[in-house]
C-alpha cells in the first residue's frame, strides 16, 4: 500500500515508513535514546530529502518526548528554571540552525553538511560510548567496581558572572554555561533533527553538575519544547515538514518503543551501550562511504529556491 | 512572526508568477506552430488536406493521499484521412504530453580533497516537469531531425535553456544528464510504438502518468506525419489537481505554514499523549 507525502512529493510504501518507525522505535525503546539520530539517517537513505527528513524528525522526536517528560514531570525529576533557560539559548540557536539550513539548501551544500555532521558526531559519541561500555563490561567481570562522580570540584564556570539559583537542582551557577548549551544543542536539533539529548545530558552532567536522575528528566523537558520550536520554524521558512511522513513514524515509533522496553529489561546496561555504539558506528561508517566512494550518478536536482 | 510571514508571501509569488509565465509562453508557443509550420486547418479544410483532432480519456485528475499513477488514453482521428487499413502505415503520428516548465538547479559533484560534493551548478528556468512521447515508429523513421528540432519533439529536441550561457561542450553533458534523471524519475518516458491506429483515421495512445507526476496543467499535443512532413497538429489539456487531504495539507503548507507547523505541533503532542495513556492504562 502507497501513501502520497505532500511535502516531499512521492509515493512511498506505508509499511517500509511504518517499519521504520518501529524498527528505530524498537531501538529507542530498548536503549532509552530518542533515536533522531538514527531515523534521519535512515529516511535520507531511503530517498527522502535531506532537508525533509530533518524538518519531518522534529515533529516526531516531540510526539515520542512526550510522554517521557510528562513521566519524568510526575517524578518530580524536571528543573522547570533550568529547562527554561536552556530553552532560551535553544530558540535561539534553532533560529540559527533554520537559517542555516536555508542558506546551504540555496547553495546546495546541505547534503554534504548534514552527511559530515552526522559522520563527527555519530563518529565521536559511538565511539566514546564504544570504549566506556567495554570498559565496564570489563571491569564487572573482573570484579571491579567503577570509580565514583567526584563532586564538589569547582570549575572555570564557577567563575562565570549572571549566576542563578537553581533550586531542584542544588546549584547556583552563572547562567551563561546553560543557555550556550542550549543554543548549542537547539543548533544541532535544527540543523540535523534529532533531539539532542545525547549532548545535554551528559553536558548537563558534566559540566553543569546537575544529578542525573534530573538532568534526563530536565533534558526531556527541554528536548518537547525544543523539537517543537524546529518544527514551527522549518514549517514556516522552509516548508519541510511532512505531517503525513511524521505520523507514518509516531505510529511505527510508538508500538516499536513498547516492545523495546520489555526486551531491554532482560539486557544489561553496559552490553546495551555496547550495541548501541555499534549500531552508531555501522550509520557513521554508511554515511562516510558515501562521501569518499565516488557516486555513480555525479548530476543531481533539485527545485530553484528563492535567491537563487 | 508580521515578518516571518511577510516573507514567506513575497517567496510563493515568484514561483506563481513563473509558473504563469511558463504556461502562457507554451500556449503561444504551440498556437503559433502549427500556422507557421504545417497548413493551418483553415487552409487545410479548402484543400482537402489531413487535419487531425484528439482528445484525452480524462481532463480533470485527483491526486490524493492514495494517488499512486494514472493511465490516461489520448485518442483522436484524421479527418480528410487517405489510409486504407488501420495497419496499412501511411500516416506517421506523435502523441507528446508535456507537464508545465519549472525552474530547477542542476549540479555536479567532484572530488574536493577526498569528499564528493557539489561543485558546479547551471539553473533553468524552464524544463518540462513530465514528458512523454509516443509515436507509431521510431522518431529517425517518420522525419528528419530538422522537423523536430523545430516543434521540440523528442529528448534531443525538448527545449532547455539554462538561466545564464553554459560554454556548448558544458552544456551538453549538462542536458544528457537532465534527462537521463528524468528519465530514471520516470517522468521522461518514450514509448516508440504507443501509437497504434485502430481503425482507418482513428488512433489511440496510453499514457502512464507515474505517482510522482508534478501537479499541474498538462498538455497533450498530437502530431500528424505523411512521408517526413508534419501535415497537422492537435493541442488538448488536462489538470492534474490536489484533492481532499492532500490539497488541504498542501495548501495550509503553502499558504498558511504558521499554522500548518502549529498543526504538525499538535498532532505530534496528541499522539505522544495518547501511546502514553494507552501504554499506562495497559496491566504490566
Amino acid at each position: 500500500m502507497n501513501i502520497y507525502l505532500p511535502i516531499a512529493e512521492m509515493s512511498v510504501s506505508v509499511l517500509l515508513f511504518l517499519g521504520m518507525g518501529g524498527v528505530v522505535g524498537f531501538l529507542s525503546g530498548l536503549f532509552g535514546v530518542g533515536g533522531g539520530f538514527l531515523m534521519t539517517p535512515l529516511l535520507i537513505f531511503s530517498g527522502i530529502p535531506a532537508a525533509v527528513a530533518v524538518g519531518t524528525e522534529g515533529a516526531q522526536i516531540a510526539a515520542t518526548s512526550v510522554s517521557g517528560a510528562i513521566a519524568q514531570y510526575r517524578r518530580n525529576n524536571v528543573d522547570i528554571k533550568l529547562g527554561c533557560v536552556l530553552l532560551f539559548g535553544g530558540v535561539v540557536g534553532s533560529l540559527i540552525g533554520v537559517q542555516m539550513v536555508k542558506i546551504l539548501r540555496q547553495m546546495g551544500q546541505f547534503d554534504l553538511v548534514i552527511a559530515l555532521s552526522y559522520v563527527t558526531f555519530l563518529g565521536v559519541i559511538g565511539s566514546l560510548m564504544l570504549i566506556e561500555s567495554s570498559n565496564t563490561i570489563r571491569k564487572t567481570r573482573s570484579g571491579e567496581t567503577g570509580f565514583g562522580r567526584r563532586s564538589g570540584q569547582h570549575s572555570w564556570i564557577h567563575g562565570l558572572p549572571f549566576k542563578m539559583r537553581f533550586q531542584r537542582s542544588k546549584l547556583y551557577i552563572s547562567a551563561i554555561p546553560p543557555i550556550a548549551i542550549g543554543a548549542f544543542v537547539g543548533f544541532l536539533a535544527a540543523m540535523m533533527g534529532v533531539g539532542g539529548g545525547f549532548i545535554m545530558v551528559p553536558a548537563m552532567i558534566y559540566l553543569l553538575r546537575v544529578p542525573t536522575s534530573i538532568a534526563v528528566g530536565t533534558s526531556l523537558f527541554q528536548v518537547v519544547f525544543i523539537t517543537a520550536v524546529t518544527t514551527l520554524l522549518h514549517a514556516t521558512l522552509n516548508q519541510t515538514v511532512d505531517i503525513i511522513l511524521a505520523l507514518l513514524l509516531m505510529v511505527g515509533g510508538v508500538i516499536g518503543a513498547q516492545i523495546g522496553v520489555v526486551a531491554g529489561v532482560r539486557l544489561k546496561g553496559a552490553e546495551l551501550r555496547f550495541l548501541l555504539a555499534a549500531l552508531v558506528l555501522l550509520v557513521c561508517a554508511r554515511i562516510g562511504w558515501d562521501l569518499v566512494v565516488q557516486p555513480a550518478e555525479l548530476y543531481s536536482i533539485s527545485p530553484l529556491l528563492r535567491g537563487q | 512572526m508580521m515578518i516571518i510571514r511577510a516573507k514567506f508571501f513575497s517567496q510563493i509569488r515568484r514561483p506563481v508568477v513563473l509558473a504563469l509565465a511558463g504556461l502562457a509562453l507554451a500556449a503561444t508557443t504551440a498556437g503559433a506552430q502549427p500556422a507557421k509550420k504545417g497548413p493551418s486547418p483553415a487552409q487545410g479544410a479548402k484543400a482537402g488536406a489531413e487535419i487531425v483532432e484528439a482528445d484525452v480519456s480524462s481532463r480533470a485528475i485527483a491526486v490524493t493521499s492514495g494517488f499512486t499513477g494514472k493511465e490516461i488514453i489520448v485518442f483522436g482521428s484524421i479527418y480528410n484521412g487517405r489510409q486504407g487499413a488501420a495497419d496499412a502505415g501511411y500516416y506517421d503520428v506523435v502523441v507528446v504530453v508535456e507537464g508545465i516548465p519549472a525552474p530547477l538547479v542542476l549540479r555536479r559533484k567532484s572530488n574536493v580533497a577526498g569528499l564528493w560534493m557539489n561543485t558546479t551548478s547551471v539553473n533553468f528556468d524552464l524544463v518540462p516537469s513530465f514528458y512523454a512521447l509516443s509515436s507509431t515508429a521510431p522518431l529517425d523513421k517518420i522525419a528528419a531531425p530538422e522537423v523536430f528540432e523545430d516543434q521540440g519533439i523528442g529528448f534531443d529536441h525538448i527545449r532547455i535553456t539554462p538561466r545564464h550561457a553554459v560554454p556548448e561542450a558544458e552544456m551538453k553533458l549538462y542536458r544528457e544528464a537532465l534527462i537521463r534523471l528524468k528519465k530514471n524519475d520516470k517522468v521522461y518516458v518514450q514509448n516508440q510504438s504507443g501509437v497504434t491506429f485502430i481503425g482507418r483515421s482513428l488512433f489511440r495512445s496510453s499514457v502512464m502518468l507515474p505517482a510522482n507526476i508534478p501537479v499541474g496543467l498538462l498538455q497533450a499535443r498530437v502530431y500528424l506525419f505523411r512521408k517526413g512532413a508534419l501535415l497537422s497538429t492537435y493541442t488538448a489539456q488536462l489538470q492534474l489537481e490536489r484533492e481532499g487531504l492532500e490539497r488541504w495539507l498542501h495548501d495550509l503548507a503553502k499558504k498558511n505554514s504558521f499554522l500548518y507547523g502549529l498543526l504538525a505541533i499538535l498532532t505530534a503532542v496528541a499522539a505522544g499523549l495518547l501511546a502514553s495513556e494507552v501504554t499506562r492504562r495497559r496491566p504490566s
